[in-house]
């Protein structure tokens, strides 16, 4: 399998070297950690509560109706509501409230009228609420880990296509390779938006939101691998053709073995430093889409959501543009950082013999 | 050889997704014949006779001594921006795609029928007609028509053109089921006494016998001619002359991006009683803008000069009292309080749909709907809850039926009915075998989806899942007629009438072909019907029973019973939920769009409906100079809630 091989390991050093894009990777890597358990910090329901002697862990796992806690209700328990109505009791029962203490589907009208509320850290609306008083940094948070959850899945699987189909035309060539080139060319001329566009509305609107965003990747990746495999077909062939190659085959190896043990590692360092740009694009794609209206469905948090809410209220609520537009320039900031050092650092002209 | 194989594979691929040929060229037709042949074979409908025959001691109208629309003080002149929310996909206003938000530029509120109800006195004043008279004995109106009247082609407007509508209308070729059922129905004869004199006859008398012919359009029979099997595409994109003071000249029509309106300068009617106050404007520019918020910023530019507030959030957080413009007076706004059907606003629910169909269910979802939470927290309060269908018809709208009220445990008593009883790991009840109580609530209203998502919340804490799907209005639109949807959100712009209509939506010849057997159970092999407005699906057979007799009804107290008799039904089957309507409208204009004193009128939808509004040049001179250097001028918030009718508690 593919171990790190001592250059490898320099390059890694190197990238440890280059400030700005180590420092944005540790800052990325944090965030998505903690983007990960969100529901920690970010939650309407609470981390712990204490009721009647038996504690209740309620932020994983199904929900617990109100009538758990003594209310007359069966939905939802409104766990604001609980601690303050606990503390009013003074009993012993409390409610542990994570950081932010609202998801971002809940309207909370202050005064009761829905309208953007600007920031107020009192109530724990810490970046403010959007028009119908939803809290932002919520719909920020829950947005920005959809953004960077579909980000990753779709270099993945941009990446998997492309290395198979590209390595395969360049290591097998001949009419294989005539053949993808050509099915290539046609299918990187169809234009990707109107699929998009007539894509969504052919699905079925009884798809549950999980199956429109995974629908939504699979046509995003569909139109994408393509041009992965342009590189990999022209280093494979680069490579292939080197002596070592020869070495190989001529002691018996067979083509999983060269392709696998040889050929890859060594056009990798190609491939690595396009990965954080095709983040980029992705989080940009999304965005984009959603900010059109083709993207995630109503109303599942998103970025281009917020952006589109922004625009919308430009003059009235310039806090939702802000912190919109904020999240995207750092994320897609940190991203160019960490492929601008990875550039850099895996860059195989600093070790190439022909200098 | 082989590498030729495939090389021609993907030109094949190609050329197979390419154009089609180009169409060849249409073919010449000419239906005067068919048309002839027609009223020949329809003896009994079609009548021609001379002007001796007409009763001699008929009691003619002329609705002249109604007051005068529009203000002595207008002036002509001038160019207006409007906004298209969505280029029409038709300039045709009948058949497919013709029933969209551009149909009133070209048809409903600019073309002249014979007679017009007055906007605030409801009786008729004098259109293409001179005058009229109501025969109560043989259900017959005569008319006798305007002399002067003329299409904006120049053509005299003849009673062929009247005879004519009774062919076009009930003919395949236009691919409009609701008006070949209207034409074929709602009237027995038409007949020809003179070029000018014409009588036509409806099969039961109504309390407003007069308005079922008095507000018949007639259609330029010489426009017509080319009428037949390609009536789609061969009249797709053809401006009809019109009777109506603006035109669309050659070259004017820019597709997917604008329309523009000239005011025809030798309109036959600009100097008649009632019409010359009205069309003011010469010019008239209506250019696509999608975004709401793109056209609002278009206004405060001064690029568009009129924009509608009624919705809390421009009103009162986007064009404030203290926005600068209104401030100082470059601005005004305005708030109209009217009396007129209400838009019913609310879900509709397709009941032919699976678990839609279980009225418990309905029931559920009815008091699962928070629309008292959207009226105050996000309409602030200015919206009242919409109790009917069928609101705002006085004394034909139900006078005690209310909207059910948001209410937890009723609506989930109701989903237990249905087998809903459990709550899954989501809050979401389930059946037994799993399926979940969950829902498409879609919409054609981008601008309103916070509604949607407003509902949605409020209604997980009932158990049931909305998932909201908002759609651009044409696509939206298109879903409904298509009978696709599970629940939708909207409503239809009714016209001025005396009282609503019920077949259009709740009979079930207009949710399914065979809905019954003769025995009035239900059919198992039916159909649904497409293209039609029982967004329902509604088919219940008592109903239908009740609509026959309620289209057969002649006098107002027998249809005022059956209109509380089918609402109470419509009730009952808890089909439709109320949402909410706006008993007023608002604006924002700038300084240089001038209102009669009154501003609008008591039935009015709308501040622009009636074309009374013009642009003072030298006004817009004056603000745009004292805009620039910032001079204020004198500051107008006007309230007229002179028709203002109490909300019904």
């Amino acid at each position: 399998m593919l171990t790190l091989n001592p250059q490898t390991r320099k390059k890694l050093a190197r990238f440890r070297k280059i400030r700005l894009g180590y420092f944005s990777f540790l800052i990325l890597g944090a965030m998505i950690a903690l983007l990960s358990v969100a529901e920690l910090f970010v939650n309407s329901r609470a981390l712990i509560v204490h009721y009647n002697d038996t504690l209740y862990f309620p932020t994983y796992g199904s929900f617990y109706p109100g009538t758990t806690f003594g209310e007359d209700y069966s939905y939802e328990a409104n766990y604001r509501a609980l601690a303050k109505s606990f503390e009013a009791n003074s009993s012993d029962n409390w409610v542990l409230m994570p950081l932010v203490p609202y998801d971002p589907y809940e309207n909370d009208a202050k005064d009761g009228i829905m309208r953007p509320e600007a920031p107020d850290f009192s109530v724990g609306h810490y970046l403010g609420t959007d028009t119908t008083s939803r809290d932002i940094l919520a719909r920020l948070v829950y947005g920005t880990r959809t953004a960077l959850l579909f980000a990753f899945a779709f270099m993945c699987s941009v990446y998997l296509i492309g290395i198979v189909i590209g390595c395969a035309m360049g290591y097998l060539g001949g009419l294989f390779d005539l053949f993808f080139q050509r099915l290539i060319e046609i299918w990187s001329n169809i234009p990707f938006l109107y699929m998009v566009i007539i894509v969504f509305s052919v699905i079925p609107s009884a798809a549950s939101i999980p199956v429109r965003i995974g629908i939504l990747l699979s046509v995003m990746v569909l139109f994408s691998w393509t041009s992965m495999t342009y590189y990999m077909r022209t280093e494979t062939y680069k490579e292939k053709s080197r002596d070592y190659v020869a070495a190989a085959r001529v002691m018996g190896a067979g083509a999983p073995r060269i392709i696998f043990r040889h050929i890859l590692p060594n056009v990798l360092s190609t491939l690595v430093t396009f990965m954080p740009f095709t983040v980029v694009s992705a989080i940009s794609a999304i965005t984009a889409l959603d900010f059109l209206g083709f993207g995630l469905p109503v109303p599942t948090p998103s970025l281009g959501e917020l952006l589109q809410q922004g625009t919308a209220n430009l003059r009235t609520a310039p806090w939702i543009v802000t912190a919109a537009f904020g999240t995207l320039v750092i994320i897609l900031s940190l991203v160019t950082f960490i492929g601008e050092a990875i550039r850099e650092s895996f860059d195989p002209k600093q070790f190439t013999l022909y200098r | 050889m082989k590498l030729k194989l495939y090389l021609a594979l993907p030109l094949l691929i190609l050329s197979a997704c390419g154009d089609s040929p180009p169409p060849e060229q249409a073919p010449v037709i000419n239906n005067t014949e068919e048309v002839q042949q027609y009223y020949k074979d329809h003896p009994d409908f079609f009548s021609f006779k001379t002007l001796s025959d007409v009763p001699t001691d008929l009691n003619w109208e002329s609705g002249g001594d109604l007051p005068e629309v529009g203000s002595p003080n207008a002036l002509k002149g001038g160019l207006e921006t409007v906004r298209l929310a969505d280029f029409p996909r038709t300039l045709r206003t009948v058949g497919p795609d013709s029933n969209g938000g551009f149909r009133p530029w070209i048809l409903d509120n600019t073309t002249m029928s014979l007679a017009h109800r007055h906007p605030n006195q409801l009786d008729y004043f004098p259109g293409l007609a001179n005058r009229w008279a109501v025969d109560q004995d043989s259900k017959t109106v005569y008319v006798e028509l305007d002399p002067d009247a003329t299409w904006s082609d120049g053509v005299p407007i003849t009673s062929d053109d009247y005879l004519f509508i009774f062919w076009f209308f009930r003919t395949e070729y236009i691919t409009a089921p609701w008006y070949n059922n209207w034409y074929e129905n709602q009237f027995t004869n038409i007949t020809r006494y003179s070029d000018h004199l014409i009588s036509i006859s409806i099969p039961e008398l109504k309390p407003d016998t007069d308005s079922k012919v008095l507000e018949l359009r007639p259609l330029p029979r010489h426009f017509y001619n080319e009428v037949g099997e390609d009536f789609l595409e061969r009249y797709q994109w053809r401006f009809a002359p019109t009777t109506a003071a603006y035109v669309i000249k050659e070259g004017d029509l820019k597709k997917g991006r604008s329309i523009r309106f000239t005011r025809n300068t030798d309109w036959w009617a600009k100097d008649k009683k009632h019409w010359r106050y009205r069309f003011n404007i010469d010019r008239v520019n209506l250019i696509v803008i999608r975004d709401t918020p793109k056209v609002f910023e278009a206004f405060k530019r001064g690029d568009i000069d009129q924009f509608g507030l009624s919705l809390a959030e421009y009103w009162y957080e986007k064009l404030p009292e203290t926005d600068p413009d209104v401030e100082n007076g470059y601005i005004h706004k305005k708030w109209f309080f009217n009396e007129r059907p209400r838009p019913p606003y609310g879900l509709w629910i397709n009941t032919d749909q699976p678990l839609l169909n279980e009225k418990s269910v309905r029931l559920g979802i009815q008091h699962a709907t928070h629309w008292q939470l959207v009226i105050d927290q996000f309409f602030r309060g200015d919206y009242d809850r919409l109790n009917t269908a069928n609101d705002g018809y006085g004394s034909f709208s139900h006078p005690t039926l209310r909207g059910r009220p948001f209410d937890v445990e009723a609506a989930m008593k109701h989903f237990a009915d249905a087998g809903f009883i459990e709550r899954g790991d989501d809050g979401i009840l389930k059946r037994e075998d799993g399926t979940r109580l969950a829902f498409t609530l879609s919409s054609g209203y981008e601008s309103l989806k916070d509604v949607l998502t407003i509902l949605k919340e409020e209604a997980s804490k009932a158990g049931i899942e909305f998932r909201v799907e908002v759609l651009d209005g044409t696509a939206g639109w298109k879903k409904v007629q298509e009978k696709q949807h599970d629940i939708h959100f909207s409503a239809f712009g009714y016209s001025l009438e005396l009282y609503p209509r019920f077949w259009e939506t709740y009979h079930s010849s207009n949710a399914y072909y065979d809905a019954f057997l003769d025995d009035g159970s239900i059919n198992p092999e039916r159909k649904s019907k497409t293209q039609t407005n029982n967004l329902e699906s509604f088919a219940v057979y008592e109903m239908d029973g009740l609509i026959d007799q309620y289209r057969q009804a002649s006098d107002s107290e027998t249809m005022i019973e059956l209109a509380h008799t089918m609402s109470e039904l419509h009730h009952e089957e808890a089909s439709f939920v109320p949402g909410y309507y706006a008993g007023f409208f608002r604006l924002g204009h700038w300084r240089w769009i001038q209102y009669p004193e009154d501003f609008s009128f008591k039935h009015a939808s709308g501040p622009t409906q009636y074309f009374v509004h013009w642009i003072d040049q030298d006004i817009k001179t004056a603000t745009l100079n004292a805009r620039r250097s910032d001079q204020p001028l004198s500051k107008s918030i006007e309230v007229f809630d002179q028709y203002r009718t109490p909300a019904i508690p």
